[in-house]
């Protein structure tokens, strides 16, 4: 299969995942408030792996263009959330059903997406089996993401089945990303550090401004710390088998 | 010269060197609680950042058993956690949850220089000829964890500066203990490495989302800390793996 066919079915296959975030919803009504700071927990421990196993498989790259790439990628997450009004927003508020928050909590899980696209992308770029991995691990990731989004929807009364719709849809932006990158980077592969570092900066900074704030109101900081911790060595533990 | 004598001096200075991580805070004043914050979130920075070296180097020795390590280090610090939760502590002026932190920090720390000092023994096992480039390598790398130990002392220890920087010496003390037995039996330590520097990743990263980070998120604003945290965290990679 042609390399960025490869990207596009792998890419599409994490966006599609999220659909299976309503499952929970299907077996019961209503997440506690537990398991939605768990499910937050196991995304941002997953982004945070995602992150490692960049950096670590970029050990070879010029510093100072990963430096200058991270501070593109932080100021870009940090730019989209100030410019969106988002950058307060708690991501988890399952009453709260004003249209203003329902359109801005769409916004939020969209631009969350696209660096995850680039992540994507980059790991295509430095391996195959590095890449089809992040996708993967991308794709268990928007799962607990879509189940914390779909509570939100289904309680402003949507149908289970568009709320799964929606999860993939506000997912798209991994798709373009991820083909975007790969082509930018096989088109010009001194762009290789600097994606790379984009990529690191804005995972860590959205997995710490979007996620962990409401875990540790949602559940206890030790399972919070435990939980992030499991799904951050696994992904760092299965992605060093294949590096 | 004994090589023993040198290996023991170079890893000493290597220790010294952590103390002058307490410099800047020379230069802090205010001790607000969004000040604490902050300090917070460049000690959570500064020890992912240690962390993820800490498990590059483990893994290129072996991914599993820098895993068990780090599953050690982080049931460690949890259960050193635990056992202070349950007891009246003081260090330096403060009591109470401060006071905990403060010895937290000073336990983790130290136990990860156990596993540092063990690295550079096993640095040193091919002869003393590079020990000047490895001493300036190691103890320019002990500076931002002399930093990350200072911005939790200070702001709570209501302890000044010139402690401060003794503490982050005595945490460092382990390297050149450590060292010397690593060098003289090279082979056996060698095989202990990977769970060593798995155990002082665990210990860090633990200490980073049971403690730091909820409390920094609890007193700063969102993007103040995922700036802080980010930034730090891979210029401490780029820091350590280069220099």
């Amino acid at each position: 299969m042609p390399a960025t066919l490869t990207v596009l079915l792998y890419s599409s296959i994490a966006a599609a995942t999220a659909a299976f975030g309503v499952v929970p919803l299907l077996l019961r009504q209503r997440p506690s408030v537990r398991w939605l700071g768990w499910s937050n927990a196991v995304a941002a421990g997953l982004m945070l792996g995602a992150a490692y196993l960049l950096l670590v498989s970029g050990g070879s790259l010029s510093p100072l263009a990963l430096g200058s790439g991270t501070g593109l990628g932080v100021g870009f997450a940090y730019a989209a959330h100030r410019l969106s009004g988002t950058e307060d927003l708690d991501l988890n508020e399952l009453d709260n059903a004003s249209p203003d928050y329902g359109a801005k909590i769409l916004l939020v899980h969209t631009l969350h997406a696209a660096p995850e696209g680039v992540t994507i992308g980059v790991a295509m770029a430095l391996s195959p089996p590095l890449g089809v991995f992040m996708a993967l691990a991308i794709a268990v990731h928007n799962v607990p993401e879509a189940t914390v989004l779909s509570a939100i929807l289904t309680n402003r009364g949507m149908a289970v089945s568009r709320a799964a719709g929606l999860s993939v849809a506000t997912n798209i932006g991994q798709i373009l990303m991820a083909v975007f990158t790969y082509a930018v980077i096989g088109a010009a592969a001194a762009t290789l550090p600097w994606v790379l570092g984009f990529a690191v900066g804005a995972l860590v900074y959205l997995l710490i401004a979007e996620l962990l704030p409401e875990c540790y109101h949602q559940t206890g900081h030790t399972s919070v710390a435990l939980v992030t911790i499991l799904a951050m060595g696994i992904v760092a533990l299965l992605g060093g088998w294949l590096g | 010269m004994n090589p023993v004598l040198v290996v023991f001096g170079y890893a000493l200075v290597t220790a010294l060197a952590t103390g002058l991580g307490a410099v800047p805070f020379a230069f802090v004043r205010e001790v607000s609680p969004r000040a604490v914050a902050y300090a917070n979130a460049l000690a959570a920075g500064l020890m992912l950042g240690a962390s993820f070296r800490l498990g590059e180097e483990g893994t290129a020795y072996g991914g599993v058993p820098t895993l068990l390590g780090a599953t050690g280090g982080v049931m460690f610090i949890w259960g050193t956690q635990r056992w202070l939760s349950g007891r009246e502590v003081a260090f330096g002026a403060t009591a109470g949850l401060a006071a905990r932190q403060a010895i937290l920090i000073v336990v983790v720390m130290t136990v990860h220089s156990f596993a540092e000092g063990v690295a550079v023994g096993v640095a040193f096992g091919g002869g003393t000829t590079l020990a000047l480039a490895i001493t300036l390598a190691i103890a320019v790398h002990n500076i931002p964890e002399g930093l990350a130990i200072t911005a939790v002392l200070r702001p709570r220890g209501v302890i000044g500066v010139l402690r401060c920087a003794g503490w982050s010496v005595l945490s460092s003390l382990p390297q050149p203990i450590m060292a010397v037995p690593a060098f003289l039996l090279v082979d056996t330590f060698r095989l202990a490495l990977p769970y060593g520097l798995g155990f002082a990743a665990g210990a860090m990263v633990f200490m980073v989302f049971v403690e730091l980070l909820p409390e920094a998120l609890n007193a700063a604003r969102r993007p103040a800390v995922a700036l802080l945290v980010s930034l730090t965290m891979v210029a401490m990679v780029l820091f350590q793996r280069h220099l």
